[in-house]
Parts: structure tokens; C-alpha cells; sequence
């Protein structure tokens, strides 16, 4: 006769112990995001190594391999983490197409606010667009994440789908400048990029295909 | 400045571009003559470009379009001409109304046409009452930035209430109503982000381009209105300058006035955040819209004179007097807005204006208030010049040499006003710079009054104000 209360008791450890792994690793690899971003702060992004990123969160360098492949994709963490934070704020609101668009984005930065002066550099070598065909890029998921996350926005907002493709490239040019003037602006609160920002979404809507755009026969009635 | 028309024509959005419209050569000239005049001379640089405008339009070059619509109006009375004008100033109007920083200038532009009413074809005139009341495009999630920006917390967490919704255009942001949470009801001027930066900038590129240049026989003249001109936008974009404007301001009415000019609530204002006291009441298109009969009109006609020479005489020259400056509250009571544009008069410019004032109590004549302007002789042996001098400031003068209560709803006087102010212009008739705003204030109340239709014994209320001064002087 099998004793069921061992058999749980080994089923509960197991969990238990499956469970504090999950969580260790958790904390690890918050721990070299964390180590990361003090460093990318502290030395720029060029002279910041994996090697050094692994000492400071105090692991081997082959362990940190196993959370991140490269820099670039601890960065693309940090990104990540902002963007869901920036999904987060605009739902269950009721605003404009624009606005939606504003406060996703300018949450997203926002969260980023602390790491702006690497992330000038980061993105040099991550979301320049000039480089992201020349190896597989971190800046690859990035770009793919954003994007459809906008892309979900506009089709709520009844923008008729499926979006061209060259109007995903606009808005990403347009992005990628206002990212870009973020990271380096001078002005008290990043104030000059909020009016880059405001005026660049503007001409972003312009260019939006309108609901009808496709129906003209609809208009013969 | 071909280039500038251009890039502006490029810059136009497609609706307002439509080919009735714009493929007019007839209209594609007038609006580029327009242009031609909004610019002294051309300037190269692009990024000055902007500037140059924002700064030529918010100054003596209101009037100077105001002039040269008028001319189109009054030399060709023809139905066809005239439609054709309204219908580019329109483009004109929204097409500037559409270029980012202008659309502080084109705001302006459009209080400084909305003060002419009757004269201006009713078209244009319900264009621009929607520049008076149409709110700039700075939506909430923007403005919300901004107030976190300046005053450190989401609009909602600072006050009691917060309208979403903006009630006017200022000059280079929008204006909404909240409430405090000790129960005020006050009035958040939030200014667009970036602009102070931006134009302070723009300002020293222009400065550095034009100081050193020499363009006219009377340069150290229009260096003089350059740096007035410099002087002006610094202080528009400085709501902490306004404030101290508002607060002396204030402090010259009295209960007994009947004038008002709303408290400052300096812990909820920055350079970029104007929060004061909400003044109740209607503007002047509510006020007239409910009729109100000739001695309502003329009370609140005195008031604002009464207000502008207070102010004149303690130096500090309301310059922006429009109709959306002035609230008329229930009570009789006259409420005055927006103190981003005050002139505050030196000493020198006091004395000038001291002596030059003589002639309106006929002491001078007027080659001797030409000389205390300082206008060369050259120009008073003109006779043309001279003539042309003469209309101008008896325009000026002749409700101070009228005893009683002077007409200035009378449409053949305004009139005369605007065709004087062409008429010195197209002479080049010249003054010293503080001359520019002290005119476009005076222009602009006397636009109002007309407007108004009041009935002012404009002569007494000087003395009174006059009197006050000497009196304040000796103390």
C-alpha cells in the first residue's frame, strides 16, 4: 500500500522546489539587468562588457549566456519592460487616436528616463536601421514588438487593417527620430521632445488611411 | 522671399489647398505680396525663417496686413475682388494657423483682425472668431505633461477640478478653467512645450543677423524696434513676468474702479504655468449679442479707458487690448485679461512721450512733436511726409480736442484711422520704437470701441488720469 501523504508531500516539494528555481531566476536575471544598467550608466555602452556586466551582478560570465545572449539584449529587456508598462497605461481609456499614440509612447520613454544617457549609444547599435540587416539584431524584436502594439492600437481605433507596410515604416521613422532626439534633448524634462513628439504623431495621423478609404463603391449609394 | 512662400505653399495641409482656392494666380499674388510684406528683407537661413514671421506678425506688421487688406478693399469695391481677398486671408490665416510654433502669431494675427469688425467682410471675421475661440491643438495627455513638467503633479492630484477641455487660445498655449482645492475657481494658462527655448534661440540668431546690418537711411531706428520687438516675445514667453505685470496691474484699481484684473496664485504658476482668479462673465461678442443698451456700451467703454491710461500713465502700456482680453462681468464690473504684453516705458521714452503729448492740449504743432520724436528734418520738409504725419495723429488727437463724450462707434471715424495708418505708411512715416506697441495699443482699443459703439469723454478721463499721476509723483 503506497502511503498518499508521502506521495503529495514529494508531489508539494517538488513544486516547491521547481518554484524557488523559478524565482531564483527571476531574481538573477533582474540582477543583471539591474548590474547592467549601472554600469551602461556609469562606463557608456561601449565600454561596458558582458564579462564586466557578469562580475558586477556577481555570476560567471557563461551564466549570464544563459539569460542574455548580448548587451544589446539586456537592453532590449529594459525596452520590453517599458513598453509593457506603456500597453499598460492606455488601456481602458477613452482618447484619441493621437493621444493614445502619445501616451503610449511618451510612457514608454518615460520609463526609460534614467538610462537615456546610454540608451543614445545603445541605440546607435540596436535600433539603427542602417544595421539591422547586417546580423541578427536584438533590435529585431524590439522593432517587432512595438510595432504591433501600435498596430493593435490603430485597428482598435478602426484604422482599416491590414496596415500597409509602408505606413508601419513611417510611423517607425518617425520613432526612431523622436527616440533619438529623447535620448539626447537638453531641454528641462525632455520638454522639446514632447513638442517633436506632438507635432510628429500629427503627421503620422495625416498619412493614416482613412475608414472608407478602400470602399469607394460604398460611396455611389 | 519667393522661398518662404513656397515652403509655406509646401507646407500646406490638402484641404486648404484646394485648387479653387490656391490655383488663382490672381490669389497665389496677392498672398505672396502679402508675404512680401511680412518680411523686411529676405532672410536666408532657414531656421530664422519661422522667427522672422512669428516676430514680424506679432508687431507693427499686423498693422501693416491690416493696411494692406484694407487698401485692397477700398480701391476695388467690387464684389468678385472682395470675396476674392476674404477667401485669402482665410488661406492665409489657416494656413499659418497650421505651422506649429506661428500658431502663437496667427492667434494674435487673428485678435488683431477680430477687434475690426464691419470692415472686414463677414467671412473672414467668423474665421477668426474661431482663431479667438478654437483651442490649439495641445491635447490633454500633452498638457498633462507639461503641468507635471512645471508644477510637479498630474493636474488632477493639484486641483480640486480640472475642465479637459481648454475655454481660449492664448497666444502660445491654451487656457483652461479648474478649480482649487480650497474651492477658486481659477484659470490655468499652460503654455505649448518647447516654445521659450525654441524662440529664445531664434531670437539670437535674428539679433546677431540683423544688429550689425545697415539697411535703411534710418537704422538706428529700426534697431530700436527690433530689440522692442525682442524685448516683447521674451515677455510673452515668461508667464513669470506676466504674473508681475498682473500683480502691478492689480494693484492700481480700487473697488471704487470697477476694474479688475484677476489675482495671481503664485504656487500654482511657473514660467510655463499661469494659474489666477477665474473672472465670470461674458466676452464682447456675448456682451453685444445680448444688446445692451448706449449706456451699458459707454460705462464699459470708460472703463476701458479709464484702465488703458491708468496703466499708461504708470508706465506700464497694456499693448494687446482685444476683445478677448476683456471680460464684462454682471455686476458692471470690467474684468481685464492676459498682461503678456505690457510695455513697460523707460524714463527717456516717458520724458519723449511727456512733451510729445503737448499737442494734444494744442501747446505743439505738430513739426515740433515730429522733432521731439527725433524725425529727421529731411522728412518734416516733405510735404507729403508731413500731410501724411498731419492725418495720422489728428486721428489721434481729435477726440481729445472734442469737449463731452466723443463717438467712437462712429464707422467714418475708425475708418479714417485705418486709412491714416496706410496713408503714414506708404510715406514711411517714422517714430520712435516704443512708438510700434504704444500704436497697436492704442489701435486696438479704439478698435474695441468701435466695436463697442461707446460714447468716452476721452479728454476728461485723461486729465483725471493725468492729474492722478502728477499727484502719485509727488507723493
Amino acid at each position: 500500500m503506497v502511503d498518499t501523504n508521502w506521495c503529495l508531500s514529494l508531489f508539494y516539494e517538488r513544486d516547491h522546489f521547481m518554484r524557488i528555481t523559478a524565482e531564483a531566476k527571476v531574481a538573477t536575471r533582474e540582477r543583471i539587468v539591474k548590474a547592467a544598467a549601472k554600469l551602461f550608466r556609469k562606463n557608456g555602452w561601449e565600454s561596458t562588457t558582458t564579462r564586466g556586466i557578469a562580475a558586477a551582478a556577481g555570476i560567471a560570465t557563461g551564466t549570464l549566456f544563459n539569460y542574455f545572449e548580448s548587451k544589446e539584449a539586456i537592453v532590449a529587456a529594459l525596452i520590453a519592460e517599458a513598453l509593457e508598462r506603456a500597453e499598460q497605461e492606455i488601456r481602458n481609456r477613452d482618447e484619441s487616436l493621437e493621444e493614445e499614440l502619445f501616451t503610449f509612447i511618451w510612457t514608454e520613454l518615460a520609463s526609460l528616463r534614467a538610462y537615456r544617457k546610454f540608451l543614445a549609444d545603445a541605440a546607435e547599435s540596436i535600433l539603427s536601421p542602417l544595421r539591422r540587416y547586417a546580423r541578427e539584431s536584438a533590435g529585431d524584436s524590439i522593432r517587432a514588438n512595438h510595432l504591433e502594439a501600435v498596430e493593435q492600437i490603430l485597428i482598435s481605433r478602426g484604422v482599416p487593417g491590414p496596415l500597409p507596410a509602408v505606413t508601419m515604416q513611417l510611423y517607425w521613422t518617425l520613432y526612431l527620430g523622436v527616440f533619438a532626439h529623447w535620448a539626447t534633448d537638453d531641454s528641462a524634462n525632455q520638454e522639446d521632445t514632447l513638442a517633436l513628439l506632438d507635432q510628429s504623431l500629427k503627421l503620422f495621423i495625416t498619412s493614416l488611411p482613412r475608414p472608407g478609404d478602400q470602399h469607394h463603391e460604398d460611396e455611389s449609394e | 522671399m519667393k522661398t518662404n512662400l513656397n515652403d509655406l505653399f509646401a507646407g500646406l495641409p490638402e484641404e486648404y489647398s484646394s485648387p479653387d482656392v490656391l490655383d488663382s494666380d490672381d490669389a497665389r499674388e496677392r498672398l505672396q505680396a502679402i508675404f512680401a510684406d511680412l518680411a523686411l528683407k529676405p532672410v536666408p537661413v532657414g531656421s530664422l525663417k519661422r522667427l522672422w514671421t512669428l516676430g514680424e506678425l506679432s508687431t507693427q506688421v499686423t498693422l501693416a496686413y491690416i493696411a494692406l487688406w484694407m487698401r485692397g478693399w477700398f480701391a476695388d469695391a467690387e464684389t468678385k475682388q472682395r470675396s476674392e481677398m476674404d477667401t485669402n486671408l482665410r488661406v492665409a490665416l489657416k494656413m499659418i494657423h497650421g505651422l506649429g510654433y506661428l500658431r502663437g502669431a496667427a492667434t494674435k494675427l487673428g485678435q488683431a483682425f477680430g477687434s475690426l469688425p464691419e470692415i472686414l467682410p463677414e467671412q473672414v471675421l467668423s474665421t477668426l472668431d474661431s482663431l479667438h475661440a478654437q483651442a490649439p491643438p495641445m491635447h490633454f495627455s500633452l498638457l498633462r505633461e507639461m503641468v507635471r513638467n512645471e508644477l510637479g503633479r498630474d493636474p488632477s492630484e493639484i486641483f480640486a477640478d480640472f475642465d479637459k477641455q481648454p475655454f481660449a487660445a492664448a497666444s502660445i498655449g491654451q487656457v483652461h478653467r479648474a478649480t482649487l482645492k480650497s474651492g477658486e475657481d481659477v484659470a490655468v494658462k499652460i503654455q505649448y512645450p518647447g516654445i521659450a527655448r525654441a524662440m529664445e534661440a531664434d531670437l539670437r540668431n535674428l539679433m546677431a543677423l540683423i544688429l550689425p546690418m545697415r539697411l535703411t537711411r534710418n537704422w538706428e531706428n529700426v534697431k530700436g524696434s527690433c530689440l522692442a520687438v525682442q524685448d516683447m516675445l521674451r515677455q510673452e514667453v515668461d508667464y513669470i513676468r506676466e504674473a508681475e505685470n498682473m500683480r502691478q496691474a492689480r494693484a492700481l484699481f480700487g473697488p471704487e474702479d470697477g476694474i479688475l484684473v484677476p489675482r495671481v496664485y503664485d504656487e500654482y504658476s511657473t514660467a510655463k504655468v499661469l494659474t489666477s482668479e477665474f473672472l465670470p462673465g461674458p466676452g464682447l461678442k456675448e456682451f453685444l449679442a445680448a444688446n445692451p443698451d448706449q449706456s451699458l456700451r459707454d460705462e464699459f467703454g470708460r472703463k476701458m479707458l479709464v484702465a488703458w491710461y491708468r496703466l499708461f500713465y504708470s508706465d506700464h502700456s497694456h499693448s494687446d487690448p482685444h476683445s478677448g482680453n476683456y471680460v464684462f462681468l454682471r455686476d458692471g464690473r470690467l474684468g481685464i485679461l492676459d498682461f503678456g504684453c505690457v510695455q513697460h516705458l523707460t524714463a527717456s521714452e516717458r520724458e519723449v512721450l511727456d512733451r510729445g503729448e503737448a499737442i494734444f492740449d494744442r501747446k505743439i504743432t505738430l513739426e515740433e512733436l515730429l522733432r521731439v520724436f527725433g524725425i529727421p528734418e529731411s522728412d518734416i520738409a516733405n510735404p507729403e511726409y508731413l500731410a501724411a504725419s498731419r492725418r495720422h495723429n489728428e486721428w489721434l488727437a481729435v477726440p481729445l480736442w472734442n469737449e463731452g463724450p466723443f463717438d467712437f462707434g462712429e464707422e467714418g471715424f475708425f475708418r479714417k484711422g485705418v486709412e491714416s495708418l496706410q496713408e503714414a505708411m506708404s510715406k514711411r512715416v517714422t517714430a520712435p520704437p516704443m512708438y510700434l506697441y504704444l500704436l497697436r495699443s492704442i489701435f486696438g482699443w479704439r478698435a474695441l470701441g468701435f466695436r463697442l459703439r461707446c460714447r468716452v469723454d476721452q479728454n476728461t478721463i485723461r486729465r483725471t488720469e493725468l492729474a492722478r499721476r502728477r499727484n502719485r509723483l509727488s507723493h
